[in-house]
C-alpha cells in the first residue's frame, strides 16, 4: 500500500518527463538534427511490442500455463533474420510512396483502392481493440493493487474519490489520461511527413524503463528473495512437484502445435501489428538502423524475458500456490515483502509498456481511421471550398479518443473475464491476417486487388468466428450452445472444432483456419483476375523496389492544368498553408520555371504527382488520389495522354528501353563501316521506325556553297522548299540551330515568328518540329531535324534528349566517314612508300666488289621507309673502278625511279662515256627534261679510281665534297670540285680534279644527311667533326669505320633513327700496295 | 563459430539457412529432444536449452549484421543504395 498521492504524483511527474522528453526531441527535429535518427533510439522504439502483457502477462503465464510465453518472443528474433529481405524493402516502399500507416500500405500495393484501405482500417481496429483493452486493465488493475488495501480493491477509483458515479472506475481515467497523451504526442499538428519525432523519443526513453524496472524486480526476488535460480526451481519441485509440468513442454496446456502456432504469430505480429509497423517502417529515420536493430531488438526481448520463469516461480512459492493474482506477480511480490519503492519502479514500468502501447497504437490507428475512413466520406460531401487542415487534425485526436474508448468498452464488457496474454494473441492473430497481402503484394508479381480483398475479409470473418466468438461466450455475452452445438446447431461449424477438428488448441486451430481461407483464396482469386492498370504501375514499384527504375517519361500531360499557386492551394486546405508553402518551395528548389512563372508542360505533371505524394503523407495514399482526381475534375483539367511518340503500347515502361535501342542502333550504323550515305539513311530509318514522324531530314554543310544541303530524308515533302538548302542565317530555324549550336524545339507550329518557316510548316502541315545540330567535337558540321503533321507536344524533356543523343550518332557517323577517307589516302601512300622502298632496296649494291689492293665498304640508312640516296661501285675493263654517291630529293615513287633510271644509265654507259666530268655532263643533259618536268634534282658524286697508277679524278654535281685521309700529309683533305646540280640547266661545264692515293690511305664519300644530322640543340654534326672522326678512326676496316661514324652521328643527334637518309662509301687503299 | 562464406551471394543464402535452421531447432520435434524431465545445473534441461539457444540465434543475427555492415553495398540483388531520405 502506497498513498494514493505519491503514485500519483509521481505517476504525472513521470508524463511530464516523457512529455518533455518528445518536446525537445520535436524541437531538435526542426532545427534538423534529428534525436531519433540513431539505431539504439530506432532499437528500443521497437520495444514497443513489449506491452504490459509482456511486463505483467508472461509471469501469469508462466505461473499458469507453462513456458510458451517464451514463444511470444521467440517468434520476433527468428523473424530478424527477415528483417534484412522484408523490413527494408516495405521501409523502402513505404518511404518511396510516402505511406503512412499499414492500411495505406495495402491500399497503395494494390492500385491505391480506397475500399481496401477501409477494409484493413476496420479490420485493424478490431483487431486491436482487446489489446488496448489489455493495456487498460493492466494499468487499472496495478494502479489500485498499489493505492487500495486488498479488501477495498472492489470499489476501485471510488475508494479515493467516493463522489465518483458507479460507472467512472480507474480503467476510465486512465483511458482518458492516455487518449490524452496520445493527442499530445501524435496530433498536434497534421505532419506532412507522418512523422512523429517526439512519439517515438518518448517511446524509446519508456522501452528503457521498463526493461530495467523488470530487471530490478527480477533480480530483487531471484537474488533476495531466494538464492538464484537453481535454488527457486528446487524449492518449487520440491513443494509443488505436481505442477513439473509448468516446467516442461507437449503438456495439456502446450501441446508442440501450439507452440509452433504461437511462435508463428508472433512472428507475424511483430511485422503487422498497426504500432509495430508505425514504429519499425513509417518512423524509422534510416535503413541502416535495421542492420543494428535486426539483433538489439531481440536481445532486448531476452533480457525482459530473462526473469520471467524465477519470478513466476517465486510468486507461486510465496503465494503458496495460489497462481489467481499470477498477472500481477511482478508487483505483489515486492509489495507483500515489503518494498513500496520497488514496487512503485515496477508500476512506473508497466505504466510505461502500457502508455507507450496505447499512445503508438492510437496514433497508427487514428491516422487510419481518418485517412481511410473518414477521408473518403469528407471528399464526398467536401465542396472544394473552405479550408479542411484544422477539421482533420480534430478529426484525428476525436479518433485517438475513440479508438483508447472502444478499447475501454472492449474492457468493460470482456476484458474481465480472461487472462492478458489471451486478449493479446487475439490481436495477434488478427495482425497475422494482412501478411498475405502484404508479404504477397512485395514479392508476387500477379497478386491483384481482388485477391488480397477476398482473402483478408474471409480471413477476418474466420478470425472474428473462431476466437471472438468462444470469447463472447467466455464472458457470458453469448449463449455457450454456440460453442458446443454449432452455429444454427451444425456441428461442423463449431466456433472451436470447425468442420470437425477438434482437440487442436484454440490458437493452432484458428491460426489454421484463418490462414488457410486467407492465403487459399488470396492465391486463388489473384490467378484468376488480372491487375487492373492502376495496380499495374504499383505492383513495380513495390515488388521491383530494389531495382534501379528509370525514370519513366511523363507521357501524360494536363489540359487546363491548374498553376503552381493552385496546387499549393490545394495542399493548403488539407495539410496547412505553412506546411503546403514549405513543401512546394522545397520541390520547386531544384526545378527551372520557366519566363511566365510556371513549370514547362512536362513539369506539370509531376507536380501533381508530388502533391498527391505530399498530401498521401498526411491523408493517406487513396485519399489522396481521389482529391486530385476530384480536384481535376471539377476544374475541367483531365490528364489525357500525351501522342504516343515512343511506339508501342505500354510506354510509361519501356520506354526508356526503347530510347536505349534506338541510340544502340543508331551507334552500329555509325560504326558500321559503311558509306556515309548508308549510315545517314540507316540512322534515319532507325529513328523514324521507331517514333511516328512525318518528315525527317539530315543536312550536312556544304563549305563550297555556305549552305545546309540535304543528305539524307524519310517521309514524303508536299512542297519543293521544304528539302531546299538553306541558307547559314538566323531566319530559319534550321539556320539557328546550326549557327547558335543549340537545339531548336517548336512543340506548336502556331507560335512561331520566323516567317519562312511559317511558310514551310503551313504547306507541309508541320505542327511541331526540332532541330537538333550535328557537331563534330563540338563544332556543328549540320542539322538533324524531325517534324509531326499529326501532334503537338512532341518533344518532351526525355525524347528531346534522345533527339540530341541522336544527333551525336549523326556527327559520330560523319566523322567516321572523314577519318576512313584520309585512312584511304594513307594507306595509298604507304603503298606506295613500299614500292619506292623495294625499288631503292634493289638499286643499292648487294656485295662490295673484290679488289686486290683496295677495301671497299658502303652502307645507306633510309631515314624514313624509303630513301632518295643512291651509291654504287662501278667497275671497268680497264681495271678502274668508279664509285658513284648520289642524293635524290624526295622521298616517294617519282624519286625512287628517278634513281633506278640514273643507276641504268650510269650503269648501261659508264665506260663509253669517259672521265666522271664527262659523264655528269652526259647526265645533266639527259635528266634535264625530266628532272625539271617532276620537279625533282639530283646531286652527286662521281669518282673514278686506277689502282695501278693510284691517281683519282672525280667531278661533283653540286654534292657534298668527299673527305680523304691522307696519310702522306696526316691530315683529312676535301675533294672538292665545282658542279652544278643535275637537271638545272641543259648545258653545264663540270670541273674535273684529281688526286693521287697512296697506300693508307682512306677515302670517304657521303650524303648531307651525316652533316645535316642536328642534336636537340639544332646545332648541326656538320663537315669538321665528321673529318675529324675519319682521322681518328683512319685506320679501322671499312665496315667498322662506317659502323662507327653511324654510332657517332646517332650519338650526336640523341636519336636512333636519322631525319635524312644517310649513305657512306668507303674505299681505303691497303697499306702493303706499292706505290708506283 | 565458422563464418559464412564472404562471398555476398552465399551470405544471403546463409542468411536464409539460418533461418530455417532458427525455425528448425525452436521447433517440435527437436525440442522433443531436451523436453525432458531433468534437470542440468539445477535447470530443467528445456528451459537451459531455450535460454541458452535463444542467446545463440541473436549471435548469429549479430554476426550477420556485422558481415552485412563489411559486405559491399550489393550485398544482395535486391540491395541498391538507398534513396536520399527526407529529413524533416
Amino acid at each position: 500500500m502506497i498513498p494514493f498521492g505519491i503514485v500519483a504524483t509521481l505517476s504525472l511527474l513521470y508524463f511530464g518527463m516523457l512529455f518533455a522528453v518528445a518536446y525537445y526531441a520535436d524541437q531538435r527535429s526542426q532545427l534538423g538534427r534529428s534525436l531519433i535518427d540513431n539505431p539504439n533510439v530506432y532499437s528500443f522504439s521497437l520495444a514497443v511490442y513489449c506491452t504490459s502483457w509482456t511486463f505483467y502477462g508472461s509471469v501469469g503465464r508462466a505461473a499458469t500455463s507453462g513456458i510458451d510465453f517464451i514463444a511470444i518472443y521467440l517468434g520476433p528474433t527468428l523473424m530478424a533474420f527477415t528483417w534484412w529481405f522484408l523490413l527494408r524493402r516495405m521501409v523502402r516502399v513505404s518511404k518511396e510512396q510516402n505511406i503512412a500507416s499499414i492500411a495505406d500500405l495495402i491500399s497503395s500495393r494494390y492500385g491505391k483502392s480506397a475500399v481496401l484501405g477501409a477494409i484493413v482500417t476496420l479490420f485493424a481496429v478490431l483487431g486491436i481493440l482487446p489489446y488496448i483493452a489489455l493495456q487498460l486493465k493492466a494499468v487499472s488493475h496495478t494502479f489500485n493493487l498499489l493505492t487500495i488495501p486488498p479488501t477495498e480493491l472492489a470499489h476501485g477509483a471510488r475508494h479515493h474519490i467516493p463522489a465518483l458515479p458507479l460507472t467512472v472506475d480507474t480503467a476510465l481515467i486512465v483511458a482518458l489520461l492516455l487518449g490524452l497523451f496520445g493527442v499530445l504526442f501524435g496530433a498536434r499538428h497534421l505532419d506532412a511527413t507522418e512523422r512523429h519525432e517526439g512519439l517515438v523519443a518518448a517511446v524509446a526513453l519508456e522501452s528503457l524503463l521498463k526493461v530495467v524496472a523488470f530487471l530490478m524486480v527480477g533480480i530483487f526476488i531471484t537474488y533476495g528473495l531466494f538464492d538464484g535460480f537453481t535454488d527457486i526451481c528446487n524449492q518449487f519441485l520440491a513443494r509443488f512437484p505436481e505442477r513439473r509440468h509448468l516446467l516442461r513442454l507437449d503438456t495439456e496446456h502446450i501441446p508442440y502445435p501450439e507452440w509452433f502456432s504461437l511462435t508463428f504469430m508472433a512472428m507475424m505480429a511483430v511485422m503487422f501489428l498497426p504500432r509495430q509497423f508505425h514504429i519499425m517502417v513509417v518512423e524509422n529515420c534510416r535503413e541502416e538502423h535495421i542492420h543494428k536493430a535486426m539483433w538489439r531488438f531481440p536481445a532486448y526481448l531476452f533480457l525482459i524475458n530473462l526473469f520471467v520463469i524465477p519470478i513466476a516461480l517465486g510468486g507461486i512459492l510465496l503465494n503458496n500456490g495460489d497462481t489467481s493474482g499470477a498477472d500481477f506477480f511482478v508487483l505483489q511480490v515486492p509489495l507483500d515483502t515489503g518494498h513500496p519503492w520497488l514496487a512503485l519502479v515496477v508500476f512506473i514500468g508497466g505504466f510505461s509498456a502500457s502508455a507507450g502501447m496505447v499512445m503508438v497504437e492510437s496514433v497508427a490507428l487514428s491516422t487510419m481511421i481518418l485517412n481511410h475512413l473518414l477521408m473518403p466520406i469528407i471528399l464526398k460531401v467536401y465542396s472544394g471550398a473552405g479550408n479542411l487542415s484544422g477539421l482533420l487534425i480534430n478529426l484525428k485526436r476525436i479518433s485517438i479518443f475513440a479508438v483508447i474508448l472502444l478499447g475501454y468498452l472492449y474492457y468493460r464488457l470482456l476484458g474481465e473475464s480472461a487472462a492478458l496474454v489471451n486478449i493479446g494473441l487475439i490481436s495477434f492473430l488478427a495482425a497475422t491476417q494482412f501478411a498475405p497481402a502484404i508479404i504477397g503484394g512485395l514479392y508476387w508479381r500477379r497478386a491483384t486487388r481482388r485477391g488480397a480483398t477476398v482473402g483478408l475479409t474471409l480471413g477476418f470473418m474466420v478470425w472474428f468466428y473462431t476466437l471472438l466468438i468462444p470469447a463472447f461466450v467466455d464472458s457470458g455475452w453469448l449463449s455457450r450452445t454456440i460453442l458446443d452445438d454449432g452455429l444454427f446447431g451444425l456441428a461442423i461449424l463449431r466456433p472451436t472444432a470447425l468442420l470437425g477438428l477438434v482437440d487442436f488448441g484454440l490458437w493452432s486451430h484458428a491460426l489454421f483456419w484463418t490462414l488457410f481461407v486467407n492465403v487459399g483464396s488470396f492465391l486463388a482469386i489473384s490467378l484468376l483476375t488480372t491487375p487492373v492498370p492502376a495496380e499495374e504501375e504499383q505492383i513495380e514499384k513495390f515488388v521491383d523496389v530494389f531495382k534501379d527504375r528509370m525514370a519513366a517519361p511523363q507521357l501524360r500531360r494536363i489540359s487546363k492544368a491548374p498553376t503552381i499557386i493552385e496546387f499549393v492551394e490545394l495542399m493548403a486546405k488539407f495539410i496547412g498553408e505553412k506546411r503546403a508553402h514549405l513543401a512546394i518551395s522545397e520541390y520547386l528548389g531544384n526545378r527551372e520555371i520557366d519566363a511566365k512563372g510556371s513549370l514547362s508542360e512536362q513539369e506539370l505533371p509531376q507536380l501533381k504527382r508530388f502533391t498527391e505524394l505530399t498530401l498521401a503523407g498526411s491523408v493517406g495514399t487513396a485519399p489522396a488520389r481521389i482529391i486530385l482526381e476530384n480536384y481535376l475534375a471539377a476544374r475541367g483539367s483531365h490528364m489525357e495522354d500525351v501522342f504516343d511518340v515512343l511506339g508501342s503500347v505500354n510506354i510509361s515502361r519501356t520506354a526508356s528501353r526503347e530510347q536505349l535501342s534506338v541510340l544502340y542502333e543508331a551507334a552500329r550504323a555509325a560504326s558500321s563501316g559503311a558509306s556515309l550515305q548508308t549510315v545517314l539513311d540507316e540512322i534515319l530509318k532507325i529513328f523514324t521506325d521507331q517514333f511516328r514522324f512525318d518528315l525527317c531530314v539530315i543536312r550536312i554543310l556544304d563549305h563550297e556553297r555556305q549552305a545546309l544541303t540535304v543528305r539524307s530524308q524519310r517521309g514524303i515533302s508536299l512542297s519543293p522548299a521544304f528539302g531546299a538548302d538553306r541558307e547559314l542565317t538566323m531566319d530559319t530555324f534550321i539556320g539557328e540551330a546550326f549557327l547558335t549550336n543549340h537545339m531548336i524545339v517548336v512543340n506548336d507550329s502556331d507560335t512561331i515568328s520566323k516567317q519562312k518557316t511559317s511558310e514551310i510548316t503551313r504547306l507541309e502541315g508541320i505542327v511541331s518540329f526540332a532541330h537538333a545540330p550535328i557537331t563534330v567535337e563540338g563544332q556543328p558540321i549540320g542539322v538533324i531535324s524531325a517534324s509531326s503533321r499529326t501532334a503537338k507536344g512532341v518533344f518532351t524533356d526525355e525524347f528531346v534528349e534522345l533527339f540530341g543523343s541522336l544527333a551525336g550518332q549523326v556527327g559520330v557517323a560523319w566523322r567516321n566517314a572523314q577519318q576512313t577517307e584520309r585512312l584511304i589516302v594513307a594507306r595509298e601512300q604507304q603503298r606506295e612508300l613500299e614500292i619506292a622502298k623495294t625499288i631503292q632496296l634493289g638499286l643499292l649494291p648487294l656485295t662490295v666488289p673484290d679488289i686486290p689492293g683496295i677495301q671497299l665498304g658502303g652502307i645507306c640508312v633510309p631515314a624514313k621507309d624509303v630513301g632518295g640516296d643512291y651509291y654504287d661501285f662501278l667497275l671497268q675493263s680497264d681495271g678502274g673502278l668508279g664509285l658513284v654517291i648520289a642524293d635524290v630529293s624526295g622521298h616517294n615513287v617519282g624519286a625512287a625511279l628517278l634513281m633506278a633510271e640514273t643507276r641504268t644509265l650510269i650503269r648501261a654507259r659508264y665506260g663509253q662515256l669517259g672521265t666522271p666530268r664527262d659523264t655528269l655532263a652526259e647526265l645533266n643533259r639527259f635528266f634535264y627534261e625530266d628532272l625539271s618536268r617532276a620537279e625533282l634534282f639530283v646531286t652527286m658524286f662521281l669518282l673514278e679510281f686506277h689502282p695501278e697508277s693510284g691517281r683519282a679524278f672525280y667531278a661533283s654535281a653540286g654534292h657534298s665534297p668527299a673527305l680523304l685521309w691522307s696519310k702522306s700529309v696526316g691530315e683529312c683533305l676535301r675533294l672538292d670540285a665545282e658542279g652544278l646540280i643535275l637537271g638545272v640547266r641543259r648545258e653545264f661545264p663540270y670541273e674535273q680534279e684529281s688526286v693521287d692515293l697512296g697506300p693508307g690511305d682512306v677515302l670517304l664519300l657521303y650524303t648531307d644527311g651525316v652533316i645535316e644530322a642536328a642534336n636537340s640543340a639544332s646545332e648541326l654534326f656538320g663537315e669538321e667533326r665528321l673529318a675529324d672522326l675519319l682521322k681518328d678512326s683512319h685506320q679501322l676496316a671499312p665496315r667498322e669505320l662506317i659502323d662507327r661514324i653511324l654510332q657517332q652521328v646517332r650519338l650526336f643527334s640523341g636519336s636512333h633513327s636519322f631525319n635524312d637518309d644517310i649513305s657512306l662509301v668507303v674505299m681505303m687503299v691497303d697499306e702493303t700496295k706499292k706505290s708506283p | 563459430m565458422n563464418m559464412p562464406a564472404k562471398n555476398p551471394l552465399h551470405l544471403r543464402e546463409a542468411w536464409v539457412i539460418f533461418f530455417v535452421l532458427g525455425l528448425v531447432m525452436l521447433n517440435f520435434p527437436f525440442l522433443h529432444i531436451f523436453n525432458k524431465d531433468v534437470q542440468v545445473f539445477g535447470t530443467p534441461l528445456i528451459i537451459l536449452y531455450l535460454m541458452v539457444g535463444w542467446p545463440v540465434s541473436i549471435l548469429v543475427v549479430y554476426l550477420f549484421s556485422r558481415l552485412l555492415a563489411n559486405a559491399s553495398p550489393e550485398a544482395d540483388d535486391d540491395n541498391s543504395p538507398p534513396p536520399p531520405q527526407d529529413q524533416p
